[in-house]
């Protein structure tokens, strides 16, 4: 295996398995959003502004992985 | 009218799938081009070679710099004419521009009641810009009309020219073996350069907005020296991750949607005129819900930072003030 495959099997790992655990993670974020909105409407504002700092803090993680990704991929690093 | 675009839209359906699987015109290998940066139509102050422009260039006018600068020129003259002679009871096309600023602002209300109208502005912006941008970048032909160029010669000489099997290579505007297509537009999005630049505006706003608020004190949740060695790690952890903010606010519009293009070229390889139908309503979707997403984190995170650390107050940022109670289902 020469260094450019090994360079794309790393970058296509690296997005996909960075991918499991914000996706999984994303996912509990906006289905509890969603039950606490459900179970007290008045709350939703509030709700909603933590609702998207969990997002953001999960996504950051794929973020990372895209980004090292790319590094890996283009033959930054 | 619907009822006769959507025959319109079934016989170019139709027509496709036939031209793809009776006279098998289709893409191949060599028409994917894929750049993950912005090419260069011009370059002032030097010259361009393959993809890229000479080292010495003072200013490369690539093709993701002149959509934006159309993307502005439309949110200007959709302003002008929006805002000329504006009236209490609004009409017409004025309608249309207070329902989209009214809309996000109504938004926005829902998650910081006080501070929306000094926070409004950025986020609003932000908002705008990308949902035009996102929308005119889906536009068939931003990304696969433009100029021939020959590659790079040392590309070129590594791979000599082969006889293009593409079915296109015969037809006008194609272009031939050995050279590459930059296309005249390109999503803003698409281009890092431009979502860092507004990464970087929107994290130095909310330090503004948050030095403004607090004062120096702003700084002590970045290096906390009174609550004792955990308290300091907390601190480091927030600081490593504010500055992270800039990197993820960047990458993630931008991986969204140059994603999205790749996904819609590699379908369209796969299985013409059929496949990428669906992901292009998922591409239009993302391009909506990107734009929000970045304005609302934005936004958020103002609401957050003008909140002094450790001050566990009773009223949540988003939560309505006394005597203006959301109308609740009773």
């Amino acid at each position: 295996m020469d260094e450019a495959s090994a360079r794309l099997i790393g970058m296509a790992l690296a997005i996909g398995l960075g991918a499991i655990g914000p996706g999984a993670g994303i996912g509990i974020v906006f289905s509890g959003a969603v039950q606490a909105m459900g179970r007290n409407p008045e709350a939703e504002g509030l709700i909603r502004t933590y609702m998207f700092l969990g997002f953001a803090l999960a996504e950051a993680l794929f973020i990372f992985a895209l980004v090292f990704g790319i590094l890996i991929g283009f033959g930054i690093v | 009218m619907r009822n006769r675009l959507v025959w319109i839209f079934l016989a170019l359906l139709v027509g496709g799938i036939v031209l793809q699987y009776v006279f098998g015109i289709k893409m191949s290998r060599e028409d994917i081009h894929i750049s993950a940066r912005a090419e260069p139509l011009a370059c002032i102050g030097g010259e361009r070679v393959g993809e890229a422009c000479s080292p010495g260039t003072i200013l490369p006018i690539t093709n993701s710099l002149v959509m934006t600068i159309l993307v502005d020129l439309v949110l200007l003259l959709v302003i002008i004419f929006g805002a000329r002679n504006m009236q209490l009871v609004p009409r017409g096309f004025q309608n249309v521009v207070e329902t989209v600023v009214e809309g996000f602002y109504n938004f926005a209300l829902g998650i910081d009641r006080r501070n929306v109208s000094k926070f409004f502005p950025l986020p609003a912006t932000i908002f705008i810009f990308f949902l035009v941008a996102n929308m005119l970048g889906l536009i068939p032909g931003v990304g696969s009309i433009g100029i021939c160029v020959p590659a790079e010669p040392e590309a070129a000489a590594a791979a000599p020219a082969a006889a293009s099997s593409s079915v296109f290579s015969g037809l006008p505007g194609y272009c031939g073996a050995g050279n590459i297509l930059i296309p005249w537009l390109r999503a803003p999005a698409a281009d890092l350069n431009v979502t860092f630049a507004f990464a970087l505006v929107a994290v130095f706003m909310i330090e503004y907005f948050g030095v403004q608020a607090l004062g120096l004190s702003y700084f002590t949740r970045f290096f906390n020296l009174r609550e004792g060695a955990l308290g300091f790690f907390v601190s480091l952890i927030e600081l490593i991750s504010e500055i992270s903010r800039i990197i993820s606010f960047a990458f993630r519009i931008f991986g969204n949607i140059f994603g999205g293009e790749v996904i819609l070229i590699v379908m369209s390889f796969l299985l013409g005129y059929v496949l990428p139908l669906p992901f292009y309503g998922f591409e239009l979707f993302v391009a909506f819900i990107q734009s929000v997403i970045f304005a609302v984190l934005t936004l958020v995170f103002m609401s957050n930072a003008v909140v002094a650390h450790g001050a566990h107050e009773e009223h949540g940022p988003g939560e309505p003030a006394h005597g203006e109670t959301q109308a609740s289902p009773a």
